[in-house]
């Protein structure tokens, strides 16, 4: 079947694209010849702006590659990647980085902070690297948002998992980034941890209009985003606007059977 | 099985690791293996000269203890040849010439004797040796002028068959020209050779052709050397004469050779020590982060069913292979390390062959023993603590945080042994005695070292915090992280500081010593010396009578002083007898040196049966002013002497000397036993100064052993001599600072890899290669320059105590090589840059996707 493209959606913010993030024709192999591991397959795709976008698949059908590439951690085999104007897949690794320091802002699963720093320390890391000093208005505005105020000196080691990730997801707001991936970012939580974790990621979608892409196997997880992009063997293979957890989860059953029938 | 492949497995999956553990036990290692080569092979390259040099009995006069020193060799009479030669048993009996108090010059005045210490020898050439030496090119001595030149010498000096040489000798000096080279049949120990006919020898250095300074016998056949010297003993009366077997004579030279190198071993072995010491905390870190690194797997072990011993077994074998491993390189490195000593001592005139390489059974065994003892006794600490990791570990995901008890216990013991060798060391620096000081003194070092090692981590939380401060803070948040990360695991940036701070210390601690020795004397010549000029002879000999009429006869000079020591037996009223030497000189040395008294007048005592004694001489055998004092001189008559002066202990010039009159001192001695002059001083005309050193310099050109110096040259020549001890030490503990720079590495490295994740994370959020590069190295920087507060703060303590203590031997002045300490600080600094050198680039190599996905 062939890749699907989205037309961008704007949010009446005429000033900035209206994509924060696209790929054409993306494609990654691992290996060569009778190794020769195709990760994605000529992948169109646009991330746009201001919008909360749940990337789904089985294992091994390329979702946390095409978010690796998408985010600049990874390199292209072939086809192009832009974030906001910039076209990344021609950048070094200086200006990839400084890309990513810039313009981009990440969660993961696990070990998102550096257990020297406290919870403070940590969010204003990406800024001081950079050497730039943060916004006080809006890091008050973001602690407050995730609910922090109270544990900004506290050592990662004396947080629990779900306001570890909390730091995590200030970290990732508190620069402005063009755009924040997220890579199972709540894989490691209980269900109220992680439900907090994405309410807080579904508020600064809509209160601070932050562009979210978020790699997901969990349903509930997905159904907080505003569409579900489904990757199946490297490719975009079904797409899912408002999505609640009962349809992803009938989508997902049905991807399933089909890949045991064919 | 399982649990040895296992230690297998994981010792070749940390090569890189084990690898600069393995130099540590190798450099120590090869220290040992390189000592021990070396000494083996100079003592049976000498065995083998011994050999050939000495002839069955030698018959020499009796060497005189504490004789004078004449610069004249003591003889025996012509006629005894023909007496020993009717002594039943001997063979042959061959008459020989040889002295040792020359100097010999080339035709532009060079000394051309040995600059190390090695004698220079003119005897006379006759069949005995031929034993030795062959003659090359050119022929025997045959005219009254000719000679014959060892090869090496003549090599080094570019002489050829018709040179000039000038020998100088105490009679006067005389020319002869070059007949013949002579080379060693088996090696020269860097002497310089000059053989003349026997009777231009008789002449020149004995003055007599009546006699010889020995002679060498043949035993008949069927007669054993000591048989023959029974023989020679009842022939000539048992003690007349000294009478030596070659087994004797050998035996005696291998004791001078002993004498000489076992300075040298227990320098190296002592070098070798401190090796050792630094890797063993090399090791202990290694093993500690192998185990911190495998907590979780150890766990599961655990879990599964291994017992606390199999765990602890399975690192101990590691151990055990590493110790191997690292030992056979040593012993390598160790036969180069004794080839290149060989070499250099080749440099130095002493030709050893390295085909003669000397390498005993034992010393391969203790080396392999030395290294795998180390090795095992370094793990063992860390491998009681990997037998001790629960089995829940395995589910835990970091490493089992810090006992903060255990953490209080330690601070506590280092404190007090800190405490404890601090007092030690203040005892030591405010002790009366000598003695007494210099037992609490090392002391003091060793629980000061301990201490300190034992307190490390947790200074390193105080120091390192500070040191950021100072440095780190202007390099923004990238020296935030750094600090930070070293201050994460207090312990292990402890240790590894430790192993630096040892060397830094034992450097800073002598040069304080060193420095305090050089102001000390500068500040008294300063103080106390009013020669302008200081005159010597450069090879530690007497100042022959010719030059000394020289210095006599040159002009512009005020006064010039004679100094001789005589060799005397003092008698204390108390009845108490001390051999030793008396300073004659004439009564202008109390200007040229103006030692302190405690009591009387200086000058006094170079009154007519006057004498001065050191006050703490005075003090133990209750001497005062007009005591009397009986001085038997060596070889003439027994004085009886009044004190009249007591000079201060608290001096670096003739710290202890007992003065007189030279003209009283002749009295007492006939003209012939007089020893020579061991010093002179001059001091020119008012205004003068330029003149008078022009006037000397010209005056002893033609006795190129003596040196003349004024005070800046005198205190250069201090300076110059200290400077070369502390160069040869500091390059040896160059040594020690390789390894501490290794374990630097090790540790960093191994930081790199526990820290992958957080090294990719950091990456992702936009770190470039260059800050993270950054940061590695400016938290190996901060790791080397906190070992160089430990090591220069001890260092300089240790100095301080040690100068308080010499203070009681005239090492008055203190005085801190500020300029050293800057040069360890810079120096810490650079090693802690290329300490991270390979860390830093591994660390910015690393794939940031690999780091994150990292398990």
């Amino acid at each position: 079947m062939t890749t699907s493209v989205w037309s961008p959606q704007a949010r009446g913010n005429g000033e900035r694209t209206a994509v924060a993030a696209r790929a054409r024709a993306l494609t990654k192999a691992y290996g060569s010849g009778e190794t020769r591991v195709v990760a994605l397959d000529g992948v169109d795709v646009d991330m746009p702006r201001g919008r909360f976008t749940a990337i789904m698949g089985p294992s091994g059908s390329g979702k946390s590659t095409l978010m690796h590439c998408l985010a600049g951690l990874d390199t292209a085999s072939s086809g192009q990647i832009w974030v906001g104007e910039t076209e990344i897949t021609k950048l070094g690794d200086k200006r990839l980085t400084r890309l990513r320091r810039d313009s981009i802002g990440f969660i993961f699963q696990a070990f998102n902070l550096l257990p020297t720093l406290n919870a403070l320390d940590n969010i204003t890391l990406p800024m001081d690297i950079a050497g730039r000093t943060p916004d006080r208005a809006w890091l008050e505005r973001v602690v407050e948002t995730v609910g922090l105020a109270e544990r900004l000196k506290h050592r990662p080691a004396q947080l629990s998992g779900g306001q570890q990730q909390r730091v995590a997801v200030a970290r990732a707001l508190a620069a402005r980034p063009e755009i924040i991936f997220g890579d199972e970012p709540t894989g490691n939580l209980d269900s109220r941890a992680g439900s907090e974790i994405l309410g807080f990621l579904r508020r600064s979608v809509d209160e601070l209009g932050q562009t979210i892409v978020m790699v997901t196997h969990d349903p509930v997880a997905a159904s907080y985003a505003d569409r579900v992009l489904y990757l199946a063997d490297g490719r975009i293979v079904d797409e899912m606007i408002a999505p609640t957890a009962d349809a992803v989860l009938e989508k997902l059953k049905s991807f399933d059977s089909r890949g045991r029938t064919s | 099985m399982t649990v040895l492949r296992t230690s297998l497995r994981n010792f070749l999956a940390h090569k890189g690791r084990m690898a600069l553990s393995a130099v540590a036990v190798l450099l120590s290692v090869a220290f040992v293996c390189g000592t021990l080569v070396f000494t083996d092979t100079m003592n049976s390259t000498f065995d083998r000269l011994f050999a050939t040099t000495f002839s069955d009995v030698t018959v020499r006069p009796h060497q005189v203890d504490n004789a004078q020193k004449t610069g004249a060799p003591d003889t025996l009479p012509a006629s005894l040849q023909t007496r020993l030669a009717q002594v039943p048993g001997v063979a042959d009996v061959v008459p020989e010439v040889s002295s040792g108090q020359v100097t010999v010059a080339d035709s532009h005045n060079q000394d051309i004797g040995s600059s190390t210490g090695a004698p220079t020898i003119v005897s006379n050439w006759d069949r005995t040796q031929t034993r030795t030496v062959g003659i090359t090119s050119g022929h025997a001595p045959q005219q009254p002028d000719e000679a014959v030149l060892d090869a090496d010498t003549a090599a080094k000096h570019h002489l050829g068959i018709g040179d000039r040489l000038r020998i100088i000798s105490a009679r006067g000096d005389f020319t002869v020209r070059v007949g013949g080279i002579a080379t060693f049949k088996t090696t020269n120990p860097g002497a310089t050779l000059v053989y003349l006919d026997t009777g231009t020898a008789q002449r020149e250095l004995l003055g007599s052709r009546d006699a010889f300074t020995d002679y060498a016998l043949t035993a008949a056949p069927g007669v054993s050397n000591d048989q023959l010297k029974a023989r020679v003993d009842a022939a000539l009366g048992s003690g007349t004469y000294q009478v030596r077997t070659a087994a004797e004579e050998k035996a005696q030279g291998q004791k001078d050779i002993g004498s000489f190198l076992d300075p040298m071993k227990y320098v190296l072995l002592g070098f070798a020590g401190i090796a050792v010491l630094v890797g063993v905390f090399l090791i202990v870190n290694t093993f500690s982060m192998l185990v911190a690194q495998r907590t979780r797997e150890i766990g599961l072990m655990r879990a599964i069913g291994s017992s606390r011993r199999q765990i602890n077994r399975s690192v101990l074998f590691e151990a055990v292979l590493l110790g191997v491993v690292g030992s056979v390189a040593g012993i390598g490195a160790g036969i180069g390390l004794a080839v290149g000593l060989i070499k250099i001592m080749g440099a130095l005139g002493m030709h050893l062959d390295t085909a003669n390489l000397t390498i005993k059974a034992a010393t391969p065994l203790v080396g392999l023993t030395l290294g795998v003892l180390v090795t095992v006794v370094s793990a063992m600490l860390p491998a009681r603590r990997a037998g001790a990791i629960s089995p829940m570990a395995a589910m835990r995901d970091a490493g089992t945080p810090a006992d903060a008890r255990a953490g209080r216990v330690r601070a506590a013991f280092g404190v007090l042994l800190t405490a404890a060798g601090g007092t030690a060391l203040t005892l030591a620096a405010t002790s009366a005695t000598a003695s007494a000081g210099s037992g609490l003194l090392a002391l003091g070092v060793l629980l000061t070292l301990v201490g300190f090692v034992v307190v490390g981590p947790l200074l390193a939380g105080l120091v390192v915090r500070v040191l950021g401060a100072v440095t780190l803070r202007m390099f923004g948040p990238v020296g935030r992280l750094a600090e930070r990360n070293a201050l994460r695991n207090p312990r292990r940036t402890g240790a590894t500081a430790a192993a630096l701070m040892i060397g830094l210390a034992l450097v800073s601690g002598l040069s304080v010593v060193g420095n305090s020795m050089v102001a000390s004397a500068t500040h008294q010549m300063d103080r106390s010396v009013g020669a302008d000029f200081i005159i010597q002879s450069g090879n530690g000999r007497p100042i022959s009578p010719a030059a000394a009429q020289a210095i006599h006869a040159a002009g512009h000079l005020a006064h010039v002083t004679d100094r001789a020591d005589v060799a005397a037996t003092v008698i204390a009223p108390d009845g108490t007898k001390d051999k030793t030497e008396v300073a004659a000189a004439t009564p202008s040395y109390t200007d040229d040196l103006q030692a302190k008294t405690v009591q009387g007048k200086l000058i006094d005592a170079y009154g007519p049966g006057a004498m001065s004694v050191p006050a703490g001489w005075a003090k133990d055998h209750k001497v005062a002013l007009g005591s009397r004092i009986g001085v038997a001189f060596t070889g003439g008559a027994t004085a009886e002497l009044t004190v009249r002066a007591i000079t201060s202990d608290d001096t670096v010039f003739d710290r202890g000397a007992m003065y007189l009159n030279i003209a009283e001192a002749r009295k007492y001695l006939p003209a012939d036993t007089f020893p020579l002059n061991n010093m002179m001083f001059a001091a020119a005309q008012p205004g003068q100064q330029a003149e008078a050193a022009a006037s000397l310099k010209a005056a002893t050109a033609d006795y190129p052993q003596v040196k003349v110096r004024d005070q800046a040259g005198y205190k250069d020549m201090i300076q110059q001599q200290l400077d070369q001890l502390l160069n040869m030490i500091y390059a040896l503990l160059a040594l020690a600072i390789i390894v501490a720079v290794l374990g630097v590495v090790n540790t960093l490295a191994l930081s790199v890899v526990e820290r992958t994740r957080e090294i990719g994370l950091m990456r992702a959020i936009g770190m470039s290669r260059r800050q993270l590069r950054r940061m590695v190295r400016l938290e190996s920087v901060v790791i080397a320059l906190f070992g160089a507060v430990l090591g220069v703060g001890l260092g300089l303590g240790w100095g301080i105590a040690a100068q308080r203590l010499l203070s009681l031997v005239g090492l008055g002045v203190l005085s801190i090589p500020w300029t050293t300490i800057g040069v360890v600080f810079l120096g810490s600094a650079v090693v802690g840059l290329v300490a991270a050198l390979f860390p830093a680039f591994r660390a910015a190599r690393m794939n940031v996707l690999r780091a994150i996905a990292t398990d």
